[in-house]
């Protein structure tokens, strides 16, 4: 079985708050405030194409839309076991969002050929919109999976169970699908091997410019251009504490249902 | 008067046959020796044999004087009796032989009464009292610490009949001659006297003859026997104790060579070293490790005894020549464990593994130079290197470790949020610093620990020390990487860190916490490092009696003292603690039962206080009730891991009686501040969820 999986990197979302800073010019987070690491919900993605690969055997093929800093998330990729890298040099767009990045990496799997599997995460750390897996699948003209936590190889084809918001579904895929991963217990991402990481330094990386998947900057804004972003803040979180008092349990009871009555009412 | 002597063989004829059978008795226990040897060389290359005149000192100490043995008094006793009467008869022994088979006539005149009749028949009776109390201990007493099998049982049966017998025969002897010497033999001329009122000459005569060949074959018997059992120790404890390492304290870890290296950590008995092999025919079976160690004391399945013992099996099941191709094809990386160890045994299991806290208590607790614990983290290496198979907490701990610089996953904190108020300096922007203080992890990420370390730096700016820290720039040392197992992940700190402060011009560091104190001392030193290291207890103390800092005693709460494994055991800084809680009481402390370089963990170093521990073999319980049962009001701490281990611990005893914990920077800081006018450090602890 041929395996895509898609990986971002964005800065980490376990960084101290008080750390945390924004570039107000650019409308980004400060890159200097927070590390940069794989976002989870793509790690588990990975995760999952691993264990598949090693139930069912094939291919994986890890690709990576971002700056040249993002080459990190692919050698740890390989120092997972992931067969092939790819990264899409992002050339210095702040905003690709969703819609930029799903032309970015449409454009490179069609230049990377077919493939029976096609994984993302379910969302990403930094802007957490969840559209990109739906919108690559839109692209290539492939049916769409959401919210996947458990995917397996059968005589018909792959056996897919996701989380909707009523409950569990299962579906079976018989050609190529585009499925967006969950965590789940079975997918925590695996720590790689040392000698794997000694080796991943090693390995080669494609690297393709827009150019080389016949995009420009320009055709990717115009992608991205139906998302803007206008402001950009940090929400202020505020914590009041506040005692209720009375003579006996039953008036602090009372005292306090009347309360959140009227916290509720004030939302 | 005639010269004092005796007639060597006497009642014996045919005493030839004794060399005959001397021959099979010699090749067998030789034969077992030379396997033994071959073993050992199967291991890895390792320099033991230099510097000579310490590695004898070192013998004297642990080999000839034995004093680790006597920290429990009655074996230390018995053992000591065993093991000076059994030097002394060999001794006389090779006098007859000197005296009789060599013709150089030794055995008479004053030699003969002091040395060959006297000092050797008290020594003899000894070494049956000796035999006596081993008895009461395996039979009667019956420590949990002791393996009792049948093999240590026949051994003492067979010394304890050997040397009664031995006594029957002088005794005989010396009735039946009518030595005119025998009152020089007191035990003999009892027996003599015993004897002979009960049977006649020629009975006695006859059951001697029977006697001395069925001495002589236990004799032969033990010798023969010996090598293949765990009196082996007698040739490989010295030897043991003689090549100890004497570079590193025990809880200092060796690099690896990651270009070179086979196999990342251990997971088959050839990559172990010759002496870590050898390590493991020396152990006596004595079980004081397991005795000591913290893990197994709290009811876990962990066992450094078993552990060696569990080794020494596979060591001694292996095939030699197995062994042998196995060592030769070591350095092949693609070749595997060809004798594999981990999860064979059940004290080999990686469940065991996992629970060690790398104190070393068993380390120190072991008294023919066993390093018990290294061998856990060998195999721990392996297992995260090798086989990326480690407790899921543990690898979130790492991954943080990777990603963010501290263990802390999901930590909020920021590293400077305990400066709030306090005007901390970056260490770039001092002017002629004097030294760097080293938060650490523990001391600026666990929000507990903030008022710890506030409370140190207000003791540094109160001292006028030229002080700064490193603020966001400070990253772990890599000590949880270290000792969870994953060498590749602490070298790549190490070296950072090394690189970081030589840049920064940083010679003088200051610690918080033991563990970073450790690393910066014995373990960057591997790494280029060559820095002037101080845990702040020393420091403060050097503050202290050079009158920059003033502590008078303030403090009335009864105060015991938690030693950090890293500070006493692994560093040997018992003192300089002791020394600041006296003087804020200004009395002594209330010692815990275990203290100093017996110190017991609180449970949290090696990386355990990452895990979540099963509730009822937890060792901060274990620990929390010895501070209980002091009676004291605090236990004073000197290092973050142990404070919140020991908060956890007393918390969940609490019942008993409701401890504080405070860190001694803190009792200081209270002692300073509640006699002068510029502290508020009282309030402190409850603002620092302000900070």
């Amino acid at each position: 079985m041929k395996i895509l999986v898609c990986l971002k990197q964005i800065p980490d979302p376990e960084v101290a708050p008080r750390d945390f800073r924004l570039d107000e010019n650019n409308l980004i987070a400060d890159p200097a405030s927070a590390g940069l690491v794989t976002n989870i919900f793509c790690e588990n993605a990975l995760e999952t194409a691993l264990q598949l690969k090693e139930a069912a055997g094939g291919e994986i093929t890890v690709l990576t839309f971002g700056p040249a800093e993002a080459e990190d998330v692919l050698r740890k990729a390989l120092a997972v076991r992931a067969d092939h890298a790819v990264h899409v040099i992002n050339p210095g767009l702040l905003h690709p969002g969703s819609s930029g990045a799903a032309c970015v990496l449409s454009a490179a799997i069609r230049k990377l050929g077919s493939f029976d599997l096609l994984m993302f995460g379910r969302e990403a750390g930094d802007w957490g919109e969840g559209q990109t897996a739906g919108l690559v699948a839109e692209h290539l003209g492939l049916p769409f999976v959401a919210f996947v936590d458990s995917l397996q190889t059968t005589e018909s084809g792959l056996h897919i169970v996701g989380q909707t918001d009523s409950g569990r579904e299962e579906l079976t895929a018989a050609g190529p699908v585009v499925v967006s991963i969950t965590n789940s217990d079975a997918n925590v991402p695996r720590i790689p091997k040392t000698r794997d990481i000694m080796m991943a330094h090693r390995r080669d990386i494609t690297t393709w410019s827009l150019e080389d998947i016949d995009l420009t900057e320009d055709l990717v804004r115009e992608a991205a251009g139906s998302v803007e972003v206008t402001e950009l803040f940090i929400p202020e979180k505020d914590t009041t504490c506040e005692f209720i008092t009375g003579d006996s349990a039953d008036e602090r009871i009372d005292a306090f249902a009347r309360r959140i009555v009227d916290v509720i009412g004030s939302i | 008067m005639e010269t004092a002597t005796r007639e060597v063989y006497w009642n014996i004829s045919h005493h030839w046959v004794m060399y005959v059978l001397l021959v099979p008795t010699m090749a067998v226990a030789l034969y077992g020796v030379w396997r033994h040897v071959q073993r050992w060389r199967a291991g890895k290359p390792v320099v033991r044999f230099d510097r000579p005149v310490m590695r004898l000192k070192r013998l004297i100490r642990f080999g000839l004087l034995q004093i680790s043995l006597w920290r429990d008094p009655l074996t230390g006793l018995l053992h000591a009796m065993l093991f000076w009467g059994f030097i002394t008869l060999t001794a006389a022994t090779t006098v007859v032989m000197i005296h009789e088979d060599l013709n150089i006539p030794l055995m008479q005149g004053r030699f003969y009464l002091y040395f060959q009749s006297l000092f050797v028949d008290v020594l003899g009776l000894l070494a049956i009292v000796g035999t006596l109390l081993a008895g009461l201990q395996r039979w009667v007493l019956r420590p949990r610490r002791l393996v009792f099998s049948g093999e240590a049982s026949c051994l003492l049966l067979l010394v304890f009949t050997i040397l009664v017998t031995g006594y029957l025969l002088e005794g005989w002897r010396i009735a039946v001659t009518d030595d005119p010497w025998g009152h020089w033999s007191p035990v003999g001329r009892v027996v003599a006297d015993v004897s002979a009122a009960f049977v006649s000459d020629a009975g006695l005569r006859t059951a001697h003859v029977v006697v001395w060949w069925f001495h002589l074959v236990l004799v032969f018997g033990f010798i023969a026997w010996a090598p293949y059992t765990k009196m082996r120790h007698v040739l490989t404890a010295p030897l043991n104790i003689f090549t100890a390492d004497l570079d590193s304290r025990a809880g200092t870890l060796k690099p690896l060579d990651f270009e070179t290296a086979a196999s990342f950590g251990v997971n088959s008995l050839e990559q172990f070293t010759w002496k870590e092999l050898l390590d493991l025919d020396a152990c006596t079976e004595c079980g004081r490790c397991t005795d000591a160690c913290p893990a197994a004391s709290a009811g876990k399945s962990l066992s450094p005894r078993d552990i060696i013992l569990d080794l020494q099996h596979q060591l001694h099941e292996a095939d030699v020549s197995v062994l042998s191709a196995a060592s030769k094809a070591a350095s092949d990386p693609d070749s595997g464990p060809a004798l594999p160890i981990i999860d064979t045994r059940p004290a080999l299991s990686p469940e065991s593994l996992w629970q060690c806290t790398t104190c070393a208590a068993c380390v120190e607790a072991c008294p023919v130079s066993i390093e018990q614990f290294p061998k856990i983290l060998d195999m721990r290496r392996y297992l995260v290197m090798e086989e990326a198979s480690l407790p899921p907490m543990l690898a979130e701990a790492v991954t943080s470790l990777e990603q963010r610089g501290h263990p802390f996953r999901g930590a909020q904190a920021s590293r400077t949020d305990w400066t709030d108020g306090l005007d901390i300096p970056h260490f770039r922007d001092v002017e002629d610093p004097e030294v760097l203080l080293w938060v650490g992890c523990g001391g600026a990420l666990v929000d507990r620990n903030q008022s710890s370390t506030r409370a140190l730096a207000r003791l540094l700016q109160k001292a006028g020390v030229r002080f700064g820290i490193l603020g966001r720039d400070e990253t772990c040392t890599g000590d949880p990487a270290r000792r969870i197992g994953h060498e590749f992940l602490f070298d790549a700190m190490a070296r950072s860190n090394v690189e970081r402060l030589e840049s920064a011009g940083v010679r003088t560091v200051v610690t918080s916490c033991p563990h970073c104190f450790h690393t910066f001392r014995n373990e960057y030193p591997q790494f280029g490092a060559h820095l002037e290291v101080f845990h702040y207890t020393t420091y403060l103390a050097r503050l202290i009696g050079e009158g920059r800092l003033v502590i008078d005693p303030a403090v009335t709460e009864s105060i015991t003292l938690h030693d950090p494994c890293y500070l006493g055991r692994h560093n040997g800084i018992t003192q300089a603690p002791r020394d600041l809680v006296g003087r804020v009481t200004g009395r002594p402390l209330k010692e815990m039962r275990q203290h100093g370089a017996q110190s017991f963990c609180c449970g949290g170093g090696g990386g355990m206080s990452f895990l979540e521990e099963e509730a009822d073999t937890r060792v901060n319980i274990e620990r929390a009730r010895q501070v209980v049962e002091t009676g004291a009001d605090t236990v004073a701490v000197a290092c973050p891991f142990c404070t919140t281990m020991l908060e956890d611990g007393l918390g969940a005893v609490s019942e008993e009686r409701s401890v504080a914990v405070k860190d001694i920077a803190e009792l200081l800081w209270d002692s300073v501040s509640s006699d002068s006018s510029d502290g508020d450090a009282s309030t402190d602890h409850i603002d620092s969820s302000d900070d």
